[in-house]
């Protein structure tokens, strides 16, 4: 409950921010009118953009990746003559 | 495997940086250009800076609930 109320306080204060702009002609009335939809566009930019900054930066360890192989070779041999079935080979 | 990944990183971040440049120019930048400037005839009219957006909301929320609708109707199928 308490981070919608944080979600709902934001969206409040940023609407605000956009009728008082509205108000007082600082920015011309053509640009005022049109922000939402910038901050919309650019919300949905920073998105994709930490998603693919993401991607780029994940690690594989490969190092981990020998390792886990051989663990699955120890665990079926292990497990095969006590009777357990863990193979698709 | 690794480079995969990294050039689809990297091809959506391009993507991304080019919808944001590109956008910003058009909404906040060439009004205050005066109309008879070249770099007026690379942008669409400024009616199209709106309704690209929008439309492309909409077609995303449509896609999402079709598919909503589909897995429902797809379970509802295999409980009966």
């Amino acid at each position: 409950m308490k981070h919608i109320v944080k979600i709902m306080t934001l969206l409040v204060a940023i609407s605000a921010l956009w009728v008082g702009l509205l108000q007082t002609s600082m920015v011309p009335r053509s640009h005022a009118l049109l922000l939402p939809i910038y901050f919309v566009v650019c919300l949905g930019c920073y998105g994709l953009l930490m998603v693919g900054v993401g991607l780029m930066q994940f690690p594989t360890c490969p190092q981990e990746a020998v390792l886990l192989q051989q663990d699955i070779i120890e665990a079926k041999k292990y497990l095969k003559p006590r009777g357990v079935d863990v193979g698709f080979d | 495997m690794q480079l995969a990944d990294r050039a689809v990183g990297f091809l959506l971040s391009f993507i991304s940086i080019s919808i944001f440049t590109y956008y910003t120019f058009w909404v906040i930048i060439l009004p205050f250009v005066d109309s008879d400037h070249f770099i007026h005839q690379y942008f669409l009219p400024q009616e199209f800076a709106i309704l690209i957006p929008v439309f492309a909301g909409v077609v995303l929320l449509c896609f999402l609930w079709v598919f909503v609708g589909f897995v429902m109707l797809k379970s509802k199928k295999k409980k009966a």
